[in-house]
């Protein structure tokens, strides 16, 4: 695989779409280019973020953000 | 057409921030120093991105307030583990909210359900990627309305494969099977649809 087809599977793998078939030539390559090669899937997680932000934002009840901080100021108490 | 030169900077399209607001990563450095203001703060930036991928995934606003409060509860547990050196705040807590949707969704073998619900919302669900009629009603952010823009110019059978995949977590094979499509044509579309995204999106960054 050169880089330029790691690349492509890079960015199906970020997005949990690399085949079983596929993930072990995947791994492969990943070893092979090492740090280039971690720095360019660190770059893909960056569609992660834009998919969420294509989204338009929810509202979400006032309830769950109290009960959210009421559980970790218990656990920080504890 | 401008094409962005770097190649080391984390790839992100973050929202603009307040100014004097607290960074990402002075508030996730906080939550690691075990600070609940921290979180009170984060929360209140991206409850509503998050809430709004949940939604996205599951399609049940009653699990999807469920599920953000543990997603949030686990940004506060699992803080220690995030590293700037791997990329944004923003981008750590939507990779693990999808996680957890995606997981929800499969645990409770809501596929059925959710396929009901998904059919139903099709037409009047204004964040559809695909077939979205009501954009133009909607007042957009600068940031998300740029990203939109990037991802509505794709081919419908792009967007649609991209959105199986990340919103809903499928294979290639079961999307091949949902859209009764090849498996060697779902994977190309798959590869250009994200292509023409990434590519798209580095140009935008250099917009925002």
């Amino acid at each position: 695989m050169n880089f330029k087809e790691f690349q492509n599977q890079s960015r199906l793998y970020v997005i949990g779409a690399l085949e079983a078939e596929e993930f072990a030539e995947f791994e492969k390559a990943r070893k092979k280019f090492g740090k280039k090669a971690e720095d360019y899937i660190g770059e893909c997680y960056g569609l992660h973020e834009a998919f969420a932000l294509s989204l338009r934002p929810a509202k979400s009840s006032t309830a769950i953000k109290d009960r959210l901080m009421a559980m970790v100021r218990a656990r920080k108490e504890a | 057409m401008r094409v962005s030169k770097s190649r080391t900077r984390p790839f992100s399209v973050s929202p603009q921030l307040e100014p004097g607001a607290p960074s990402d990563f002075e508030l996730m450095k906080a939550i690691q120093a075990e600070d609940p203001d921290a979180l009170s703060q984060l929360y209140d930036r991206y409850n509503g991105i998050l809430k709004a991928l949940i939604l996205r995934v599951i399609h049940n606003e009653a699990e999807a307030d469920d599920l953000l409060q543990e997603i949030f509860m686990e940004i506060w547990n699992q803080a220690k583990n995030f590293s700037s050196q791997k990329g944004k705040p923003l981008g750590w807590m939507v990779t693990l909210a999808r996680r957890r949707a995606i997981d929800g969704l499969r645990k409770k073998q809501a596929y059925a359900r959710a396929e009901e619900r998904l059919q139903n919302e099709t037409e009047q669900q204004p964040d559809a990627w695909v077939h979205n009629s009501t954009e133009e009603e909607i007042v957009l952010s600068d940031t998300r309305s740029l990203i939109r823009k990037v991802i509505s110019g794709l081919p419908p059978a792009q967007q649609q494969a991209i959105d199986l995949a990340f919103f809903r977590g499928m294979s290639q094979r079961e999307i091949a099977a949902k859209t009764n499509t090849p498996l060697g044509t779902v994977k190309t579309r798959l590869e250009l649809g994200l292509k023409k995204i990434y590519d798209g999106l580095k140009e935008l960054r250099g917009e925002l």
